[in-house]
């Protein structure tokens, strides 16, 4: 199977700042990924570029095997939900959906009305009036509906309440297990994905710092605690991801690949949020500090 | 696409095509009257040497009126703004309103290139922009035909007087409004997806765009095909301007307001010249205040006799199509240009 998206060495400058650098991923198809990072991590530009709203600085970009945009094919191919879910005010919801059906040939007229009856529109209804939660709702149903073989959506669930983003991201999750497409989902709320995610990408500083299939980062990953020590003694098939230390105490998380086997150490399983905010201390620098103050 | 595009297009069409009603029903309303006034005036029959004096008199007593002059001036208003309008409101917005709302994301991610939605709407509206501007002035022409009529028969002494080549009149008539709508549109276009934000795209059009209008008849114009120049004696001058100053008018300006035999000429530039085709203003010291007193018959001779003539470079009446042709192809070059620069713009970024 094709990857879903495959980049090299892709990179997004504005002006001096750089949104996003040397990002090398192989995303496989059939999965939910997760792209998770701090605001301004990076995560729009990269999902900009994987729908060829934006064009790389340096590097390159493939998705679904095609150049991001190129043609009438490769936009049937992709659904885009962009952030805040923008949608035409002054158009009705049923006008959304007439939208949807003279642009897309592949438009499933019978999926998009089941959607909008089953989630209570009311089509004659403006967009600019509907709620947040309704509106994403409407913008989902347009990217839906018109058979993509790949989902983006950039922050989906930023503007919802908790309960609107339970039921859009459950809706989601049943619209890509009947339709069997891949999803590239962002968010800078590690809760949302733990519920929907199987891959993840953490996106730090404009920097990949971790990728790969859920399951595995999990099981690659120990949370250790025990008596104060410098990380520099563990031994080398423990890669100190972060670290943080009371006068007493260590806490360490380590990515390995075999068994802990030191008695010293607590051991106990990582969470999809101590994964995250684990890089992202690592990337930020915060868990350097910490290191080097174990040294002194 | 072309549903969506009517779709979001279809309210300022609307109002254009009210606004286009009610500019019909007023000239409707005027125009026979307009027309049987001219009928009534005798100018269709006139004899040569009696039309520029019933045409004058026609002009005079419809300015005199205050309706018509008032309907005419407020016509050539609406046509000169329309351009401008259709630049700032449906030109400007077309690109930086869906950047502003984001949904340009939602638009560009249909399953149709950037180019083609671009094309669609760039090539609907646009058509509708020449199509209002271009009626707009034809039913302006239709309603002001005697009013050219007469001025084509040389009638003068007032305001209606406008000559073909006048900016108003020729910025209004013809083909020309038609390339200015084309190229405002584009140029709104252009600036928004440029700058992304609507209100300072529609600034930048408005100040572009009148700078090109107040360019084109003072510097380009004038100047798209070569100018005749011609010298003729000072006696034959039917219509001049003539201001003498200094000491005892010991200095003169004498300009031509038209051209004998070549009736609807576009007079550039005119001025008095010595033998020798020198522009002269020093009055001969025969022909001072002091010396001729007889008024401005007299002091022509006396400066007709010294061999002083009158240089003028003109455009003749026949190159009017020519001018207009001329001047709509490149407001049409422009907006074509600017086109296909919103194309290469689209392609490469933005989002």
């Amino acid at each position: 199977m094709t990857a879903v998206i495959e980049t090299g060495s892709l990179g997004k400058r504005y002006r001096r700042l750089w949104a996003l650098s040397d990002c090398t991923l192989s995303v496989p198809a059939g999965h939910v990924v997760g792209l998770v990072g701090p605001n301004g991590a990076g995560k729009t530009t990269l999902l900009s570029l994987a729908t060829g709203m934006l064009l790389p600085t340096t590097g390159t970009i493939e998705v679904l095997g095609g150049r991001p945009a190129a043609g009438q094919a490769q936009l049937a191919r992709v659904g885009y939900l962009a952030q805040d879910a923008p949608v035409y005010a002054g158009l009705s919801v049923a006008e959304h959906l007439r939208l949807g059906a003279r642009l897309n040939p592949g438009w499933d007229a019978g999926l998009a009305r089941s959607r909008v009856e089953r989630l209570d529109l009311d089509a004659g209804q403006k967009a600019g009036t509907l709620s947040g939660g309704q509106r994403a709702q409407l913008a989902l149903t347009l990217a839906v509906a018109k058979r993509p073989e790949l989902l983006i959506l950039d922050e989906p669930v930023a503007s919802l309440d908790p309960l609107a983003r339970r039921e859009f991201l459950q809706d989601l999750m049943e619209a890509t297990a009947e339709q069997g497409l891949s999803v590239v989902l962002s968010s800078h709320l590690v809760g949302d994905l733990e519920r929907v995610c199987d891959y993840l990408i953490v996106l730090v500083g404009s920097r990949v710092r971790l990728a790969g299939p859920l399951e595995e980062l999990l099981a690659g990953h120990h949370l250790l605690s025990g008596p104060r020590r410098d990380p520099r003694s563990l031994p080398d098939s423990m890669q100190v991801i972060s670290a943080s230390h009371t006068d007493v105490q260590s806490t360490l998380l380590v990515r390995t690949s075999g068994p802990v086997l030191d008695p010293a150490w607590m051991v106990s399983e990582v969470a999809l949020e101590d994964l995250v905010l684990g890089y992202m201390s690592q990337a930020t620098g915060r868990g350097r500090r910490n290191h080097l103050e174990v040294q002194r | 696409m072309t549903w969506l595009t009517w779709r979001q297009f279809r309210a300022q069409a609307f109002t254009a095509i009210a606004a286009m009603a009610v500019f019909a029903v007023l000239l409707a309303a005027t125009g026979p009257h307009l027309a049987s006034l001219y009928a009534t005036s005798g100018i269709s029959g006139c004899r040569a040497n009696s039309c520029e004096h019933l045409a004058s008199n026609f002009l005079q007593q419809l300015y005199a009126a205050g309706t018509y002059w008032v309907l005419y001036l407020l016509g050539v208003v609406i046509i000169l703004l329309t351009p401008a309008l259709i630049g700032l409101f449906w030109g400007a917005p077309l690109i930086a309103r869906e950047l502003e709302t984001g949904t340009s994301a939602l638009a560009w991610n249909q399953s149709i290139t950037r180019a083609r939605w671009l094309a669609v709407k760039l090539t609907l509206t646009g058509l509708g922009a020449m199509a209002l501007a271009e009626g707009l002035s034809l039913m302006q022409a239709w309603w002001a035909a005697p009013i050219g009529r007469a001025v084509g028969h040389g009638a003068g002494g007032s305001n209606l007087a406008m000559g073909r080549f006048s900016s108003l009149v020729f910025a209004t008539h013809g083909i020309t409004p038609l390339g200015y709508a084309a190229f405002a549109f584009t140029l709104g276009v252009t600036a928004g997806a440029l700058i992304r934000r609507t209100v300072p795209a529609m600034a930048v059009t408005l100040a572009i765009f009148a700078a090109a209008q107040i360019a084109m008849p003072l510097w380009i114009r004038p100047h798209l095909f070569p100018a005749h120049h011609t010298v003729i004696p000072v006696s034959s001058l039917e219509s001049i301007s003539l201001q003498q100053g200094g000491l005892n008018g010991r200095s003169f300006a004498l300009g031509a307001e038209n051209l004998p035999g070549q009736p609807g000429a576009w007079l550039l530039s005119s001025g008095a010249v010595n033998a020798a085709v020198h522009p002269v203003s020093t009055t001969p010291a025969a022909c001072t205040t002091q010396s001729v007193e007889n008024g401005t018959p007299a002091f022509l001779d006396c400066l007709n006799s010294h061999g002083i003539r009158e240089a003028v470079s003109y455009q003749p009446a026949s190159r009017y199509w020519a001018f207009q042709w001329t001047e709509a192809a490149i407001y049409l070059a422009l907006a074509l240009a600017l086109a296909g620069y919103c194309f290469r713009r689209l392609g490469r970024r933005l989002s």
